[in-house]
C-alpha cells in the first residue's frame, strides 16, 4: 500500500451555502499541488498525496509536512491536520491525530483503532457486545463468522480491518472530480470520469461496468488508467491513477523541450528501484559533478539476484531541473545486459536506480 | 484524435491488424473468441509484442485491458499507437489474476494477461472457455519458466531479439516463430522491429 500524506482541514468539510467551501478547497489542492503534483482530492476537507517522492526530494517527511503545512497557512490562515500512513483508511485517521507512522507500522496503528473509526455504527455496538472494542480484534475474526453474522458492506470493512482494502467504500467523494472541474470553469462533459468522450458507446458502459466487478473484487485501487503529461524523461511524462479518480494532465502529449530521444521503456517502474553499477574492478561507478561517469559500467547488480554483465551502455544525460525549491539533478543511462535485455537507470544523489526496462 | 467507431465493428468477427502483424496473422486480424499467446524470455520484447497486437483493436475504439503487467510503460504503450483512453490496468492481481480477467472479459475486447506464476491446467481452460462464449481476444503473455498449459489458436514464440545501437538504443529486431491450430500452424520464423527509434512496430 501506498504510503500517503493526508490532510484534513475540519472546515472545509461542511458545505457552505454560498460556495466558498469548494472554491476554498480548490485553492488549498492548488498549493499543495504546486509542492507535489500528485495530490489527490479524496472528499471536502480531505485529499492525499503519495510520499515518497517529495520526501526524497526535501529530505524527510517531516519537511514535506512542515512545507504543506507552511503553504496552506500562507493562503487560507487555516490550520490543518496532517497525517501519514499507508492506505487511504490509515491515512485520514492519521491526519485526524496528526502523527505520522512510521514506515511498517501502519498495521499497528490500525489495530489500535477504535472499531468506531470504520464508520459503522451498527458494527461498533455489535461488536462492543461482542467484546470487540478495537479494529484489530474485528480483524482477527475469522472471515467465515463475519460472513455468516454480517452484511456485505461489514464484509467488505473487515477486509479494510485486516488490510487487504487501502479504503473505506464511501471514504472517496466520486462526485467530487466533476465539480472541481465545474468549478475550475473546465469542460465537465469532455472530461468526464474514465470516458472523455463527447457521447458514450454501448462498449463504454461495459468496460465501466467490467471495471466496477474488478475494483469489488481486488479493492479500490486496483483498476487504473493512464494518463500522460509533458516532461522529459518517461518516468515523469506517465502516470496510473485509480480509475474514477479525478484527473488532471488529462493526455496532454504535447512535445517537451529535451525529452530523452528514442524509445521509451515499456516496463516504467512506478516505484524505481535501488541498484549498484560496478566497473571493471568491482568500484562503485559514480555520476561526477559535470555528468560524466567515473568509470566504464561493467557490472549491474539488482537486490536478492546474481550480478548482470554490461555489454554496453548509453549516456548519461543529465538532466538539471529546478524541482520545488531544491535542485534536482538526475542522469539517465540505458544498459544492454549481455541476456539481451535494455533497461534505463537513473543516477540521483548518489545512487543508481532502475526505472525503465525495455521489454 | 483520431475519430473513435467503436459500435461499427462491434459485431464483426475480426479485429483487423495493420502491419506488420496483418501478414502474420491468419485473416490479417485477430479472430473474436480466440487466444493468442505471446511467449518470451522476460526483458526481450514479449510485452512490446503483446501491446502492440493492442495497439490496433484500440485505435479502432475497442476496449482492451491489461491484467498482471505490473508497470505499463505509459509513454511507450502511447508511442506504439495504443489508445489509452480505452484501456484498464490491473498490476498486481497477485493471485487473482484469473479471476480478475474472467471480470473483465464481459466488458472489453481484447484482454492481455501475464499471470504472474504459472497458470493452472483448470484456470486456463475456463478463460479460454470463457473468451469463445464471449467473443473476446485472449492474448497471454509467458514466459518460459511458466508455459500456458494449453494450445492456442495463435501462438507467437520469440526466438531471438537483438538491440540496434547508435549513440544510444535505437532499434530492436524481434525473431518470431508463428505457429497456432489450423491455418495458423507453421507459418515459419519472421523478423519484426519493435520499438523502432519512434516506439512503433514495423516490418522489416
Amino acid at each position: 500500500m501506498e504510503r500517503l500524506l493526508a490532510l484534513w482541514a475540519e472546515p472545509l468539510s461542511q458545505e457552505r451555502s454560498d460556495g466558498s467551501t469548494l472554491r476554498d478547497y480548490l485553492r488549498v489542492l492548488e498549493v499543495v499541488g504546486e509542492l507535489c503534483p500528485f495530490v489527490e482530492p479524496i472528499r471536502l476537507g480531505l485529499c492525499t498525496l503519495p510520499l515518497r517522492g517529495p520526501s526524497r526530494f526535501f529530505g524527510g517527511d517531516e519537511a514535506v509536512l512542515a512545507a504543506v503545512r507552511q503553504s496552506v497557512r500562507d493562503l487560507l490562515d487555516l490550520g490543518v491536520c496532517l497525517g501519514v500512513a499507508e492506505g487511504l483508511f490509515c491515512a485520514e485517521l492519521a491526519a485526524r491525530h496528526e502523527v505520522v507512522v512510521a514506515v511498517g507500522e501502519t498495521t499497528v496503528f490500525r489495530r489500535s483503532q477504535p472499531l468506531s473509526a470504520l464508520g459503522h455504527k451498527e458494527l461498533t455496538t455489535t461488536g462492543r457486545r461482542l467484546g470487540l472494542y478495537t479494529v484489530g480484534d474485528f480483524a482477527d475474526l475469522d472471515g467465515a463468522r463475519v460472513a455468516e453474522r454480517f452484511s456485505a458492506t461489514v464484509r467488505v470493512l473487515h477486509r479494510v480491518a485486516r488490510g487487504e482494502l487501502a479504503e473505506l467504500p464511501g471514504q472517496r467523494d466520486i462526485r467530487l472530480a466533476a465539480r472541481l472541474r465545474s468549478a475550475r470553469g473546465e469542460d465537465v462533459v469532455r472530461n468526464e470520469q474514465m470516458g472523455f468522450f463527447g457521447q458514450r458507446s454501448a462498449g463504454d458502459d461495459r468496460a465501466q461496468a467490467a471495471a466496477h466487478r474488478v475494483r469489488h473484487r481486488l479493492g479500490l485501487e486496483s483498476v487504473l488508467v493512464a494518463r500522460l503529461s509533458a516532461g522529459r524523461v518517461p518516468e515523469d511524462r506517465s502516470s496510473l491513477a485509480p480509475w474514477g479518480s479525478p484527473s488532471r494532465d488529462l493526455l496532454d502529449d504535447a512535445p517537451w523541450p529535451g525529452r530523452l530521444a528514442g524509445p521509451t521503456p515499456m516496463i516504467s517502474l512506478r516505484h524505481p528501484v535501488v541498484l549498484e553499477v560496478r566497473d571493471a574492478t568491482g568500484a562503485s561507478v559514480r555520476m561526477g559533478a559535470r555528468g560524466s561517469l567515473s568509470a566504464t559500467p561493467t557490472t549491474l547488480i539488482l537486490v536478492h539476484s546474481p550480478p548482470r554483465t554490461i555489454v554496453w551502455f548509453a549516456g548519461p544525460w543529465p538532466l538539471v531541473e529546478r524541482w520545488w525549491a531544491s535542485g534536482r539533478r538526475r542522469a539517465h543511462v540505458q544498459v544492454l545486459l549481455d541476456s539481451g535485455e535494455a533497461m534505463l537507470l537513473c543516477a540521483e544523489a548518489g545512487r543508481w536506480w532502475l526505472v525503465g526496462v525495455y521489454d | 484524435m483520431a475519430t473513435l467507431r467503436p459500435v461499427a465493428l462491434a459485431k464483426s468477427r475480426t479485429i483487423t491488424l495493420a502491419e506488420p502483424w496483418a501478414s502474420l496473422a491468419p485473416g490479417r486480424g485477430l479472430r473474436r473468441g480466440t487466444t493468442v499467446l505471446v511467449h518470451a524470455q522476460p526483458g526481450l520484447g514479449g510485452l512490446s509484442v503483446a501491446l502492440s497486437l493492442l495497439s490496433d483493436a484500440s485505435s479502432q475504439g475497442h476496449w482492451s485491458a491489461v491484467v498482471g503487467v505490473d508497470d505499463p510503460g505509459v509513454v511507450a504503450m502511447s508511442d506504439l499507437g495504443v489508445d489509452l483512453r480505452r484501456v484498464l490496468f490491473v498490476p498486481r492481481p497477485r493471485s487473482a489474476w484469473a479471476e480478475a480477467a474472467a471480470d473483465l472479459l464481459d466488458g472489453v475486447d481484447l484482454l492481455i494477461v501475464r499471470p504472474p506464476s504459472r497458470a493452472a491446467y483448470g484456470a486456463a481452460r475456463k478463460l479460454m472457455n470463457r473468451v469463445r462464449e464471449r467473443g473476446t481476444i485472449l492474448i497471454a503473455l509467458t514466459e518460459p519458466s511458466a508455459p500456458w498449459p494449453l494450445p492456442v489458436d495463435l501462438s507467437f514464440h520469440l526466438t531471438s531479439s537483438r538491440w540496434i545501437m547508435s549513440s544510444r538504443l535505437d532499434a530492436r529486431y524481434v525473431t518470431l516463430r508463428v505457429g497456432g491450430r489450423g491455418e495458423a500452424a507453421h507459418r515459419g520464423e519472421h523478423v519484426v522491429i519493435v520499438p523502432d527509434t519512434r516506439g512503433r512496430a514495423v516490418a522489416r
